[in-house]
């Protein structure tokens, strides 16, 4: 059964619609549930506030990281992966039954995992590095997640291999499923290291099995760990390109090139997930510079190629709308009142500078060493999965609301500020954190001061500024979250129907026209702006080096 | 005939777009390159790790 769109004129699959709807809403919840646990830890590790006692800290830890880093967004992800293989592809969902199979799966994993946490059985955090020991419900809940996940990521290939029999689209699939295509490969890698982590640990846990190896266990744990994070990678570079399209009309001013990007990632950024045991001894220093250093920087000049990609598709499309004056005027009389647009370029920002320029800093073998195991590696993260990943998904949601769930979005001058709240409230903590952990700070601690310890450490007095900065960010990025969460519940349940083009509040743009004319750089404040980028990238490269020589002389 | 037909018509991709274009070929290949470099490399590594001496482990342990 299908409906026609008015809008976008897609051929959209009901059951396929039914099972975005869904997989979504549990995206919004599971982002409900992490954020309300960030706001209590953050004001824990608010020294002159303290809130939680170190039992709640850490099981709060363990429930905001699983909440945000694999429940949001995997949820999110799933439905991603059906709109885009069977909407964008005008094609049918290959098997309904065994997607809700999968829906079931994950949601009795969520479920379960979260329930053992609140209970007390999983203080172990995310990681829950061997030899922690959980309940073994805990462990459970997560393999039936991701194998939920997986069953998810299979049907995904299998709308593929139904459009491309049914021959729903041209000689190549387009960009944005392309792209999604990587994160669900990306997918494979990750689940399948889950798999081979969490069943023996579940078995250990059920006391079958007499010990897991603790380096065992952490290599391959940050094989579905760290992939994890870059099947976010991938879908939101694709919702970049789709967003450009949508909004702009714009597409990539060289696709080919895009694609080998996208191909890239495939091959070499699970690899990074390697710089997670830059610090352990029992791996060589050829294990770990191969694949920090070689491997990983293929997948770093694969973001740097997106990173030019995106902009570029904007600007390429603007100029051929007549917006041609100087370097900007592609970029000052761009659609900013779209809650959409604004989402996608403050991610690209927010990635490019805060999450992507540490992200290659700390992913090196003599730089991580200055903030291994301090909250500036949370704060990366920070700039990568939330002002990256979540700010991107945000973003699409405000197209997703009248496209998929057929409702306007209420609010709309809410949110039109949605987002930039969100980018300076996530800026500011994950800034915050950063310098917190160059100044020696420790992640993953409910007491910094160390009251109470055989041993003291005096921190640089700058610390109390920063610590500062972090609550405040923490709270503007908690508010805007919630704003979100309201405005979506409210739009989706309660929001009057979209009945045509002309409820539509989001512009759906066509393809930008042929460009008249030639001459020198398509894209030349991209390029301008690229400049400035990497500019900035080699000064912090060598101001971290000089850290790096500042810890201890060398004559 | 028809056959034959169909073939001249077919469009002519180089080698660099069948490959980029088969999404099972990029999987095996993701896979494979992840399984040899990070995991399979990495657990000979751990695996090839000399166990504790005995007096050592107890010493430590004391």
């Amino acid at each position: 059964m299908f409906r026609t769109c008015d809008i976008t004129g897609f051929k959209v699959d009901l059951q396929s619609e039914k099972l975005i709807r869904y997989n979504a809403v549990f995206a919004v919840i599971s982002l409900l549930l992490a954020v309300v646990a960030a706001i209590l830890l953050i004001f824990t590790r608010y020294q002159p506030v303290h809130l939680l006692n170190a039992e709640w800290y850490y099981r709060l830890l363990t429930f905001h990281g699983l909440n945000a880093l694999i429940f949001w967004i995997i949820f999110f992800e799933i439905a991603g992966l059906y709109f885009g293989s069977t909407v964008i592809l005008n094609t049918k969902f290959c098997n309904p039954r065994w997607g809700w199979i999968a829906f079931a799966l994950m949601v009795a994993g969520l479920l379960m995992s979260n329930t053992l946490i609140l209970m007390g059985k999983a203080d172990v955090m995310l990681t829950s590095y061997t030899p922690l020991k959980a309940h073994p419900l805990y462990y459970l809940g997560i393999i039936l997640f991701a194998v939920g996940a997986l069953v998810a990521v299979a049907l995904f290939f299998g709308n593929l291999m139904i459009a491309r029999r049914d021959r729903t689209y041209g000689d190549t699939l387009p960009l944005f499923t392309y792209g999604l295509m990587t994160a669900a490969i990306i997918a494979v890698i990750t689940l399948a290291s889950g798999a081979l982590i969490y069943i023996p640990t579940f078995l250990w846990s059920l006391g079958l099995i007499g010990n897991i190896d603790a380096g065992m266990y952490k290599l391959i744990w940050w094989g579905l760990g760290h992939s994890s994070q870059q099947i976010n990678v991938a879908a939101m570079v694709s919702i970049w390109y789709m967003v450009s399209f949508l909004s702009v009309g714009g597409t990539s001013i060289n696709e080919r090139v895009s694609r080998s990007a996208f191909v890239l990632y495939i091959l070499f950024i699970c690899l990074a997930s390697a710089h997670h045991l830059l610090t352990d001894p029992g791996v060589s220093n050829a294990w770990k510079v191969w694949n920090t250093s070689y491997a990983m920087y293929l997948a770093v000049l694969a973001s740097m190629i997106h990173a030019f990609a995106v902009p570029s598709s904007f600007e390429s499309a603007q100029r051929r709308w007549g917006y041609n004056k100087g370097l900007f005027e592609w970029l000052s009389k761009a659609p900013w009142s779209n809650p959409a647009f604004a989402s996608i370029i403050l991610a690209v920002i927010g990635f490019g500078f805060i999450g992507g320029t540490t992200g290659v800093i700390f992913g090196m073998e003599q730089t991580n060493i200055i903030v291994h195991n301090t909250i500036a590696i949370p704060g990366h993260f920070k700039g990568t999965v939330v002002i990256g990943t979540t700010l991107t998904f945000m973003g699409i949601t405000y197209y997703l609301i009248p496209l998929i769930f057929r409702r306007k979005i209420v609010g709309f001058k809410l949110a039109q500020w949605q987002p930039w709240l969100f980018f300076i409230g996530i800026a500011i903590l994950s800034i915050s954190m950063i310098v917190l952990g160059q100044l020696g700070v420790p992640r993953r601690h409910w007491d910094s001061t160390f009251s109470g310890g055989p041993f003291t450490h005096n921190f640089n007095p700058a610390v109390d500024f920063f610590w500062v900065l972090m609550m405040l960010g923490g709270c503007i990025a908690f508010i805007s979250t919630i704003l979100w969460i309201l405005i979506v519940v409210v739009s989706v349940f309660f929001g009057p129907k979209v009945n045509g083009p002309q409820d539509m509040q989001l512009t759906v743009s066509p393809l930008a026209p042929e460009a008249k004319s030639h001459k020198g750089f398509e894209a030349p404040g991209t390029l301008v702006l690229t400049f400035i980028f990497l500019l900035v990238f080699i000064a912090l490269f060598f101001l971290n080096w000089k850290w790096l020589a500042a810890t201890w002389q060398v004559n | 005939m028809e056959n034959e037909n169909e073939k001249e018509n077919k469009p002519k991709y180089s080698f660099g777009r069948m490959i980029m274009d088969d999404y099972m070929l990029l999987l095996f290949l993701g896979v494979t390159i992840y399984a040899i470099f990070y995991l399979l490399w990495g657990v000979m590594e751990l695996s090839n790790l000399p166990t504790i001496p005995e007096e050592l482990k107890n010493s430590l342990l004391k």
